[in-house]
């Protein structure tokens, strides 16, 4: 056998056990959208773990992360700070949503939005929103698993068989378990990751150095910028302050409004399990580590990738390796990949049919009809996205910056909703527009950004703005129902 | 209890921000000293992200037995 074979060898039966895990639980859920969306609500500690763990961190933390600190230094340590800042509201935030979803019935953001505000078009806004954020960062998971496989099998599996061998197996268990599925493959892919990431972080600076010390002392003598905030930026000049401090904010303020994960608090079993989970998600976040001094090790490398995030990959092939374990790296960047892209996947699905086709229609589907819909749009998002993964003209991760300044427009919302009893469903829908706008508009004229801040923490500002203006203009809301909902949030059981 | 725990976990999260973004990086923005080998400034992120794992352990705590 040639080594790419025993390569395609490893990988397949990587993929043959993620496809058995993700089968296996298919029964154990009950026929209706909270058994398919939210596992019944009985998600216990060990599976919120990984799924958290592993739905924050994708193929852009695997690949992206080395290949920041190779190409841009230090600009990478925004990446490992802004992780538990993100996390840390979700204490609060978390039980309070759980809660209400426990009571109400809801296992989308959209759903406590639109019943909070006494308006479907509030959940129907946020849902486009998401949806919309949500199918170029699949497409960049799909994109990531097909390259990593092209490169490690020497151009035997290209691009497209690649992607769509990784991503059929994940549509498989997304139909046939929902988030059960996912659950328990992201245990499964967590675990490889993590393991994979600290024993490469920690070997291949020892093999090329003799040791983490003595690489940093080599960069420090050759490249002393790359090892202090802020870095550098993509095009390699030094990157600004501004920009560093504004990408950490902007990260931490979205990253727990991203629906694939909010929308996992529907699924804990109870109070503690969430927050057992946060406290135990920054020994997930340490696997940066071991990312970033992959990463570093490439910086005085003899050779380098033509694409900076392929500098993992592009260590792993030539520093001598033996087959077996270039496939057991290739099955974790694949399980990076997957972990993200299947709740993707699903959260996208999930929320275009309770969000935006019950706003528009009713509630006219019955609980087996809602949930069948849901795996059919399942199949679309991953055929949407496949199409968008394919040519390399476009730029994903520009679609990726883009959808961050998006998602994070649904932070005033949610903290509204639970914070201030006077917002109202004209002052969200019209914050959730003008915040949108703003976000597109920079993206568009960069140039008119304010000191350089991220569009996307401009969109907030204006977002907020609008929103407290617009309520305070408008009919107050139903102050029974107002109070009813905060009480159901603040129950302590 | 519970209020003293959110407190100090929202006092540290926030001395977090200020800590490891400009302005408030920039005292501890150096190479030297090596931390196990690592550069200062990125020792004193991951310190961060290490004492958060006893900030949310306190904060457990005071919430659940």
């Amino acid at each position: 056998m040639t080594s790419w074979q025993i390569v395609v060898l490893v990988v397949a039966v990587y993929l043959v056990a993620n496809l058995v895990i993700g089968l296996l639980p298919a029964s154990r859920s009950t026929d209706t959208v909270a058994g398919y969306v939210a596992g019944d609500r009985e998600f216990g500690t060990l599976v919120m773990y990984f799924v958290t763990g592993a739905s924050v961190f994708s193929a852009f933390a695997f690949l992206g992360g080395p290949g920041w600190a190779f190409s841009r230094g230090a600009a990478a340590f925004y990446i490992l700070g802004y992780g538990v800042l993100g996390m840390a509201p979700y204490f609060a935030l978390g039980p309070w949503a759980a809660r209400l979803g426990r009571k109400h019935g809801y296992v989308t953001q959209g759903a406590m939005l639109a019943h909070r505000f006494q308006n479907r078009w509030v959940g129907f806004t946020a849902g486009i929103i998401s949806v919309i954020a949500i199918i170029p960062y699949v497409a960049l998971q799909m994109r990531g698993a097909g390259i990593v496989l092209e490169q490690v099998t020497d151009g035997h599996v290209p691009l497209p068989l690649g992607a769509a061998l990784t991503y059929g197996i994940v549509l498989i268990y997304v139909w046939r378990s929902g988030v059960m599925g996912i659950g328990w493959t992201n245990v499964f892919q967590g675990v490889l990751m993590i393991g994979i990431a600290w024993a490469f972080g920690l070997y291949i600076p020892y093999k090329l150095y003799g040791g983490i010390g003595p690489m940093f002392e080599q960069i420090a003598a050759a490249q002393p910028a790359m090892l202090t905030a802020p870095g550098l930026d993509a095009a390699g000049n030094p990157w600004t302050p501004v920009a560093y401090s504004s990408a950490v904010l902007v990260s931490s303020i979205g990253l727990m409004m991203w629906p694939h994960l909010f929308m996992k608090a529907f699924a804990a079993k109870d109070d503690a399990t969430i927050r057992r989970t946060i406290m135990l998600f920054p020994t997930f976040q340490l696997f940066l580590l071991p990312l970033f001094l992959v990463g570093f090790a490439g910086i005085l490398y003899s050779s380098s990738p033509v694409d900076p995030d392929a500098i993992m990959p592009h260590i792993m092939l030539t520093v001598g390796l033996p087959p077996i374990v270039v496939g057991i790296f290739c099955a974790g960047a694949l399980a990076a990949s997957m972990s993200t892209g299947d709740a993707l996947v699903h959260g996208a699905a999930s929320i275009a049919v309770t969000d935006v086709y019950s706003a528009t229609r009713g509630d006219a589907l019955s609980q087996h009809d809602q949930r069948r819909l849901i795996r059919w749009l399942a199949v679309a998002v991953g055929v949407v996205a496949y199409a968008l993964a394919l040519p390399s003209g476009l730029s994903l991760v520009g679609m990726l910056l883009g959808a961050y300044g998006a998602i994070v427009q649904l932070a005033p919302p949610v903290y509204a909703a639970f914070l201030w009893r006077r917002a109202t469903a004209t002052g969200v829908i019209a914050g959730l527009l003008v915040g949108i706008s703003t976000v597109g508009l920079l993206i568009l004229r960069p140039e008119w950004k304010p000191f350089g801040l991220h569009e996307g923490l401009v969109g907030l500002a204006a977002n907020i703005i609008t929103l407290a203006v617009v309520s305070m203009a408008s009919r107050p809301p139903a102050r029974d129902h107002v109070s009813d909902w905060m009480a159901t949030s603040r129950n302590e059981g | 209890m519970k209020r003293s725990a959110v407190w100090f976990a929202a006092v540290y999260f926030a001395t977090m921000a200020v800590a490891i973004t400009f302005p408030g990086i920039r005292p501890f923005n150096t190479i030297q000293p090596y931390i196990f080998g690592i550069p200062f400034v990125f020792a004193w992120v991951l310190a961060w992200v290490g004492g958060s794992l006893v900030v949310f352990l306190f904060l457990y705590r005071a919430y659940h037995k």
